[in-house]
């Protein structure tokens, strides 16, 4: 048995140093370079907290993030639970629809966004229609449209993760629960949502955690500079070359997606353990 | 009376739930229209179809250097990724529970941390290590990006391994190496390689590493496409992103028609003894165990 344990670390061994070296080791020197680049100050962070416009920032790509994850939990229940109720080939089918737009590159999707929503483009045209007035079609090159941009990116992993936690509800509830006399939307209310919502619940905080760190979209649709944080960063790297601010925002940037992550990845264990389907 | 409502109720959800795909699919859809179009404002539906875009993108060298930088990149990304990603894969399998956990939790990290860090920290890195615009640079960045999906896919293929195979080979005296690319590696290999292809769409699409870390003679399509997006208007951008389009399409139905082929063989054993272990798995184990054997 020690024999195969060393089988298994010498195969582990180039992975690891390689993700060492390659990946750990920049990552350090950003949350170093925080505090000692340019010699020991907390210059980076102090700006951050006294300049207004970095809390500003701050604010807003939580708060961007916040209501794309909205949005995105509630079309992608709606979205799932419709998927759930159907079966055989049109589940697969729309199962793939929802797999499609995975594959696209990042940049055509928010690139055929910005000739959808730009002046005198199909939703512009489509607004007016309805009659909406000009100043309220000023669509592109705003955080509705960055939301809109990011929405439609996130969807497809909030309806699966949803779809995923639907589909292991056994159906067997339900029945129990309409022969019982429940109506339809009781049985809803009081058994599956409630039953779904943790699965729900993960899928968003996951779109959350990837929200905040998103670039391209922002800086695409955004129509400014530095929206997100994400933005401000690269905007310190490319522009200003300060290279102490930009590390601090990224070792905050760092700091709370990794927190955030690790503990959806400890929920989920339990959750995981309590289901009786981890052992350990 | 109740089937009626429920059914309108089902009816009732269709509605927005198609809508919701509808917004998802059809912006996906809309640049291969786009693409045929000859005007150099967007059109959405275009008035003269025609194939100028296409044209002046095979005739641009810019362009052209572009695709076969990321082909360049994209290939170097797959090989190094299967290879690092598959001897991890088999590794965790052989480790204590707890180191395993940790590792694990290594192995996740690129995809849990955003691209931006990751990006200026490498930039930074790199500028310091003088490699900064390289071709290998790159290719490192991406393939520890790409590591934990090679890892999620190629685990999970072991995981389906049937254990008894390579305890046969090798209590007849074939060696690891032997045993592996006789008997393993046959049973995993449509996993390693849904993983390498795997690892070139993610190089292939892969977009803030790139701009960061690629020079201005190693620039990848995406990289510049993004020019193309901020620094002019170019209307072959629509032709570029079909094309890109088409690139995991191809991918998929060449990962398919490979592993069609091997399902359609493990079946025909099957439908020999319909047990997964018959005798002509057997067999072959001993065939390929015994010449090790007789070189005893």
């Amino acid at each position: 048995m020690a024999n195969k344990s060393f089988d298994g670390y010498t195969l582990l061994a180039p992975a690891v140093v390689f993700l060492c070296f390659v990946f750990v080791y920049p990552l350090i020197q950003v949350v170093w370079g925080s505090f000692f680049y340019g010699g020991f100050s907390f210059n980076g962070y102090a700006r951050i907290w006294a300049v207004p416009v970095y809390r500003q920032v701050i604010g807003t790509t939580f708060r961007i993030a916040l209501f794309s994850t909205g949005i995105c939990i509630v079309l992608g229940y709606v979205v799932a639970y419709f998927i759930s109720s159907t079966h055989g080939v049109l589940r697969r089918v729309l199962t793939a629809a929802v797999v499609i737009p995975l594959i696209l590159n990042v940049l055509v999707r928010n690139y055929v966004w910005i000739i959808l929503l730009q002046r005198n483009g199909p939703v512009d045209h489509l607004l007016s229609a309805f009659g909406v007035a000009g100043d309220s079609r000023e669509l592109l090159h705003s955080e509705s449209a960055v939301m809109i941009g990011m929405v439609s990116s996130l969807l497809p992993y909030m309806i699966l993760s949803t779809l995923a936690s639907l589909l292991a509800i056994p159906e067997q509830l339900r029945h129990a629960s309409t022969s019982l006399g429940s109506s339809p939307i009781r049985t809803f209310r009081r058994v599956t949502l409630p039953l779904s919502l943790p699965g729900a619940a993960a899928g968003g905080l996951i779109v959350f955690i990837i929200s905040v760190g998103f670039y391209i979209t922002p800086a695409l649709l955004g129509g400014r500079r530095d929206l997100m944080i994400s933005n401000v960063i690269a905007f310190n790297v490319n522009e200003t070359l300060n290279w102490k601010l930009a590390f601090a925002l990224g070792t905050i940037l760092l700091v709370c997606t990794v927190t955030a992550y690790g503990a959806y990845a400890s929920w989920l264990k339990k959750k995981l353990i309590s289901h009786g389907r981890l052992s350990y | 009376m109740t089937s009626f409502w429920l059914n309108l109720g089902k009816a009732a959800l269709a509605v927005p739930a198609l809508l919701i795909l509808a917004f998802l699919i059809v912006p996906s859809l809309a640049v291969v229209p786009m693409s045929f179009s000859d005007s150099m404002v967007y059109k959405l539906i275009p008035e003269h179809p025609s194939l100028v875009q296409y044209q002046s993108f095979i005739s641009s060298d810019g362009w052209i250097s572009a695709l076969l930088n990321s082909f360049k990149v994209a290939i170097g990304t797959a090989l190094l990724a299967t290879t690092l990603g598959c001897a991890a894969a088999f590794g965790l399998t052989r480790i204590d529970s707890r180191v395993r956990a940790i590792l694990q939790g290594l192995f996740v990290l690129p995809q849990a941390v955003p691209s931006i860090v990751i990006a200026v920290a490498m930039y930074f890195t790199y500028s310091k290590l003088g490699i900064n615009g390289s071709i290998i640079g790159i290719v490192m960045a991406h393939t520890a990006m790409a590591l934990p999906f090679v890892l999620m896919i190629v685990g999970s293929a072991i995981h389906n391994l049937e254990p008894s195979l390579a305890e046969a080979s090798r209590s007849l005296g074939s060696n690891s190496v032997r045993t592996f690319f006789r008997v393993t590696m046959p049973q995993v290999y449509t996993g390693v390689l849904g993983g390498a292809l795997f690892a070139f769409h993610f190089s292939f699409d892969e977009v803030v590493l790139s701009l960061f870390l690629t020079g201005a003679s190693t620039k990848t399509l995406p990289v510049k496409i993004w020019d193309g997006l901020f620094f002019e208007v170019s209307p072959i951008l629509p032709a570029i992103s079909s094309l890109l389009i088409l690139i995991p399409i191809v991918l998929f139905v060449l990962f398919m028609t490979i592993s069609a082929n091997r399902n359609s063989r493990a079946s025909a054993h099957a439908s020999d003894g319909a047990r997964p272990l018959d005798a002509q798995d057997k067999e072959e184990v001993v065939m390929i165990a015994s010449p090790a054997e007789q070189s005893l």
